[in-house]
């Protein structure tokens, strides 16, 4: 018995030993500083950054003065710590969030066949163009949702994926995926977006989708910002540095094609500040604004469409949003 | 009985329409010829709208050595050159529209009467193209291509594919049964260009009474080869392997082992083309499936609308699927407006009994495919490559061996489609190297 | 038009799908469970019945329990729960047999994500779980006797290769087994698990599974025969210590593991040429257990062994192709 103790406890010793030396014979030497940057790291490995995991662009970061920061998914607060760590400034870019360029559900469009197959859209647009009679149309088989990383893009009742925009980071791997390039990458705060990709001609449309985008221009010539514009049989698209999310283009499309991101906060001013220099009557692009000079203006909240650009253009911070 | 390794035993169907003389379709009013019914560059257009056209009319221009032209399939008026739906990609594809005027006037001196015996095989080559002579076993290769073999590989084998092994057709039947002259011609004028002394038709056991006719019509130096009943015999590679032992090499060609294949019907239309200039603007399809009122085996104008067809065939009964080909490796239609081509060598019209349209499982690993594979390739494993995409690996696991005969997939009882796996992957492979020659 | 299908080709699909399949081993079973109902009676009903409806809760259970499509229409969970059945002592107690269900369809099958995915042989997990785990209940043999006979009277003993170890063990020679009957070990008149008792019916029903091509021959045979030479050579070496070649064949669980459990596609290797590697793997761990291991029987642990190894086989064993330039 004893020496069955003493056999198994010597085992277990040497075994002891031998994981200990080897833990610090073989350990390898990691810059601590790159522990830290990979902790601010969300860790999903989407390879938006251009490296292979978010490991190897922690060792970028860190070993590379020069490198500048190209993960789209790390928030204020994980930047300013890397920045931290690393003593330098790193600049995060313009937050994005994907897109998905088209509305036509299943009652909208026009299905030529049924498919029966890989669930998945690139396998899908093999047979026959795809199931959809647009060739520019979401094929509703989800190929995004199976690649995205965070959880980020769902496909929807209607056969269409809808992102989360609390959750998509913008890492792009939608946006490869899907073989007709109907997603794109636009800013987070971008608040107006067009959802046909289509370059067919109204005529064409007509037979197959009630949704999409006809190139009609009324939007291109209703717009006081030249932020829509209509080009060369493309589908409309909306610069988003021009647009002030005035919401005119929404009103006046036939189609229902521009689609509305968010709900904006309306607008109200602040009597006793109110100079009643009439500066924000005049830029409304709504005319919600009214008033006599030198006295208080008033916003009509039912014409407010929220754009925030009296709030802009107040001289005297008159004018704030309501609180949703 | 010779045979090849691998290969399944689908339910040959053919009794539907093997026992049915070939009978002409009659002409109707509109046709819509394809500018591409073959492989290899595109071709284009001569005509336009409101010019008058006569049968056998050269419609289009090749733009290269591997492409051919299209003929007009009657007299008439050319309506439009349009976009109408292509049978094989299911994409809008070039067509020249001709509203037929009812003479059925051919084109200045067409038919002629020559020797092709006393024309020097160069000038026989040129006439085929000019014809617009195309494999019509379906593959639609441009036939003067395939009989111009570079000199350092010469041919020492030549095997006319009487074959049919796809279940359902029997188009290459009735014609070895009914018009066995023109193919055994046709052959002969293919030995003469190629030089050989001896040539083989190589006809499945399945088709006895072919068989017969074949052997007492050739001639001495034409041999008739019985080959045992498998799918898929009638493929090239397989053909050769049967027929002579030989294993044509991954990535190469039949002519990489002195061989050359061509499909009875290609041997026939040869004939017409080289002996009297008749352009490829007919042939023989197998009208046929449960769900078809009368199965025919048409002689067709190219051009003629699919709804005029099945209109002559009695009509509809239950249809699941339409498919322009065999069950094996044709094509699923979706418009009623396709129009029959060079190589439509079948038109089916499954119900939903004879067709399969439930979604799929797990491999089981069972290994069916596997032993159905004529190329002796890993199918289960390329399907679960399929699955996620992995092109790489694929082509490790010789995804490019395959010639998507479908034996795996009719085999699996998974369900699985093992093909169309394949097909994805070889997209995904194309558009990797596509953006590599951009880098 | 869109009630008409566009697929990728082939268009057409042979009838013999996973269900055909899973059947076509039910009805091979069928003799196999026949004899054992035949010499335990009443509770071999009862174990066979427990035993597949359990395994068919299971798995009904576990697909609602992660939002799965229910699968249990293609008869693999029915399958698994006959041989599970067949696997075990006809005297198991009801608790047992569920256990062994649970173990066999979620530890052997849903935990790997279903049907074709499973690297071990579900049934033998099972097996070889409840074997550990309550070993006196998976060594109480009831002995045969004839179908009516009162199911209390059951008297319990040994198996022949129980008895054979015991021999070995206890008097160093196989002359303490006696006559090496194989009359009863070839028809089933053996006390051993309620399906592997005789050889015959499993052989029947192995043929009707080779002759229908549900199987191939390379496994059985290759496992059979070598068990034969490997037995056969320590026999002819020593006559007083192995038992004759042809006894170890038939008696024990090599018939049922050699036709049935080995042959299973999902864990068995893919080409033939793998399968006989396989089988030869299997067999020489079946006999290097029995002769020289601490249980009498191994044909389960060597095929769990031999299961783990697959992948390598696949990838070793993989076919030649069709032209390929050397």
């Amino acid at each position: 018995m004893i020496n069955a103790v003493i056999l198994v406890g010597g085992i277990g010793f040497v075994a002891a030993l031998i994981l200990g030396i080897s833990a610090v014979t073989f350990a390898v030497k990691m810059d601590p500083r790159e522990k830290a940057v990979l902790d601010q790291l969300p860790g999903a490995n989407c390879g938006a950054c251009g490296f292979a995991g978010c490991a190897a662009f922690a060792h970028e970061l860190t070993q590379n003065e020069n490198a500048e920061m190209a993960c789209p998914a790390v928030n204020e607060e994980a930047l300013q710590a890397i920045s931290d760590v690393l003593c330098r400034e790193l600049g995060g870019g313009t937050p994005m969030i994907a897109f998905v360029g088209c509305k036509g559900t299943p009652e909208k469009s026009i299905t030529r066949f049924s498919y029966v197959g890989p669930h998945d859209c690139r396998a899908a647009q093999i047979v026959a163009g795809g199931a959809k009679a647009c060739q520019y149309g979401c094929l509703g088989l989800g190929s995004c949702v199976d690649v995205c990383p965070f959880d980020a893009i769902h496909m929807g009742e209607d056969s269409l994926p809808h992102v989360d925009d609390l959750k998509c980071t913008g890492c792009g791997k939608c946006v490869d995926t899907c073989p007709r390039e109907i997603i794109r990458l636009v800013p987070a705060n971008a608040n107006y977006c067009v959802s046909c990709i289509s370059r067919d001609s109204a005529k064409d449309m007509k037979a197959y989708c009630q949704v999409g985008c006809i190139k009609c221009r009324i939007c291109e010539n209703t717009c006081p910002f030249d932020a829509i514009v209509v080009v060369d049989g493309n589908a409309a698209i909306i610069n988003q540095e021009k647009c002030r999310k005035c919401g005119l283009c929404v009103s006046v499309c036939p189609t229902g094609v521009i689609e509305q991101l968010h709900v904006q906060a309306k607008a109200y001013i602040i009597e006793e500040k109110c100079r009643g220099c009439s500066i924000c009557a005049q830029v409304c692009p709504v005319d919600a604004i009214s008033g006599k000079p030198k006295e208080p203006y008033v916003i009509d909240q039912g014409k407010c469409v929220g754009c925030g650009l009296c709030i802009e253009k107040c001289p005297a911070d008159a004018v704030e949003r309501l609180s949703i | 009985m010779k045979t090849f390794k691998g290969g399944i035993h689908p339910p040959g169907q053919k009794s539907l329409v093997k026992d049915n003389a070939i009978v002409e379709m009659p002409l109707g009013s509109l046709f819509f010829v394809l500018t591409q019914q073959h492989l290899g560059a595109p071709a284009k257009p001569l005509v336009k709208k409101g010019d008058k056209v006569l049968r056998g009319q050269v419609l289009t221009e090749p733009l290269g050595f591997v492409s051919v032209p299209v003929h007009a399939p009657t007299s008439g008026t050319v309506k439009e050159v349009a976009k109408k739906v292509h049978p094989v990609t299911g994409l809008l594809a070039p067509c020249v529209v001709i509203e037929a005027d009812g003479n059925d006037q051919w084109a200045e001196g067409l038919p002629l009467e020559r020797d092709p015996f006393a024309m020097s095989a160069k000038d026989l080559l040129s006439v085929i193209q000019g014809c617009g002579l195309v494999g019509m076993g379906g593959a639609t290769f441009p036939t003067h291509v395939k009989l111009s073999p570079p000199k350092d590989k010469p041919i020492d084998t030549f095997i006319v594919n009487g074959a049919e092994c796809e279940p359902y057709l029997a188009a290459d039947y009735r014609l070895m049964l009914e018009q066995p002259d023109r193919i055994i011609k046709g052959t002969q004028i293919i030995m003469r260009i190629l030089g050989l002394d001896h040539a083989v038709i190589a006809i499945e056991a399945n088709k006895p009474d072919a068989i017969k006719v074949m052997e007492n019509l050739v001639p001495p130096e034409i041999t008739v080869e019985s080959l045992k009943v498998k799918y898929p015999q009638g493929a090239e590679k397989q053909l050769i392997n049967a027929c002579s032992g030989r294993e044509v090499p991954s990535g190469g060609l039949p002519m990489d082992v002195g061989a050359l294949v061509q499909n009875a019907g290609t041997c026939a239309a040869v004939w017409d083309a080289c002996s009297r200039g008749i352009p490829l603007i007919e042939r023989i399809t197998s009208v046929t499936g449960g769900g078809i009122k009368e199965p025919k085996n048409i002689k067709v104008r190219i051009g003629t609308p699919l709804h005029e067809v099945i209109e002559f065939c009695g009509g509809l009964t239950d249809v699941a699927k339409v498919v322009f080909g065999g069950p094996m490796m044709g094509i699923a239609q979706y418009s009623p407006d396709v129009s029959v081509m060079k190589g439509t060598s079948g038109i089916l019209i499954l119900t939903h009994q004879e067709t399969n349209i439930d979604t799929f499982s797990s491999c089981i690993g069972c290994g069916r495919c596997i032993d159905a594979c004529p190329m002796s390739l890993n199918p289960s494993i390329l399907s679960k490559f399929g699955e996620k995409g992995m092109w790489e690996k694929a082509v490790e696991y010789n995804l490019l061996d395959c010639f998507e005969c479908g034996s795996c997939t009719y085999m699996c009882p998974a369900n699985r489609p093992i093909v169309h796996f394949v097909k994805y992957l070889k997209t995904l492979q194309r558009e990797a190297n596509a953006k590599r020659k951009e880098a | 038009m869109k009630d008409i299908y566009v697929t990728s080709s082939p268009h057409i699909r042979s009838p013999e799908d996973v269900p055909w399949i899973m059947r076509q081993v039910i009805y091979a079973l069928i003799p196999g469970a026949l004899v054992g109902i035949y010499f335990f009676g009443v509770p071999a009903i009862k174990v066979i019945l427990i035993s597949t409806l359990a395994c068919i809760m299971f798995e009904i259970l576990w697909q609602r329990l992660v939002g799965q499509p229910i699968t249990v229409k293609d008869g693999s969970a029915c399958l698994t729960g006959l041989l599970l059945a067949m696997n075990l002592p006809a005297g198991s107690p009801w608790w047992l047999v569920v256990i062994g269900a649970a173990v066999a369809m979620i530890l052997g099958k849903h935990v790997y994500g279903g049907l074709g995915n499973n690297p071990f042989n579900p049934a033998l997990v099972a097996r070889v779980f409840l074997l550990i785990s309550f070993p006196v209940h998976m060594t109480t043999w009831a002995q045969p006797r004839a179908f009516l006979s009162n199911t209390a009277d059951a008297v319990s003993g040994a198996t022949p290769l129980g008895a054979l170890k015991t021999a070995i063990f206890e008097h160093g020679t196989v002359a303490a087994y006696g006559d090496f009957n194989l009359l009863d070990p070839f028809l089933g008149n053996i006390g051993g698990s309620l399906g592997e008792i005789s050889a015959l019916a499993l052989l029947l029903g192995g043929i009707y599974l080779i002759g229908r091509k549900i199987i191939s021959w390379h496994i059985p045979v290759s496992y059979i025969a070598t068990v034969f030479i490997f037995t056969g050579i320590c026999w002819l070496i020593n006559p007083n210590m192995y038992a004759p070649p042809l006894f170890h064949v038939i008696a024990g669980g090599l018939m049922i593991g050699a036709f049935f459990m080995a042959t299973d596609m999902v864990t068995s290797p893919i080409t033939n040429k793998g399968k006989v590697v396989f089988a030869v793997g299997c067999g020489v761990i079946t006999v290097v257990i029995r002769l020289w291991g601490g249980y009498p029987e191994g044909v389960s642990f060597a095929i769990l062994i031999m299961n783990a190894f697959v992948p390598l086989i696949n990838k070793a064993t993989g076919p030649k192709k069709f032209g390929a330039v050397s």
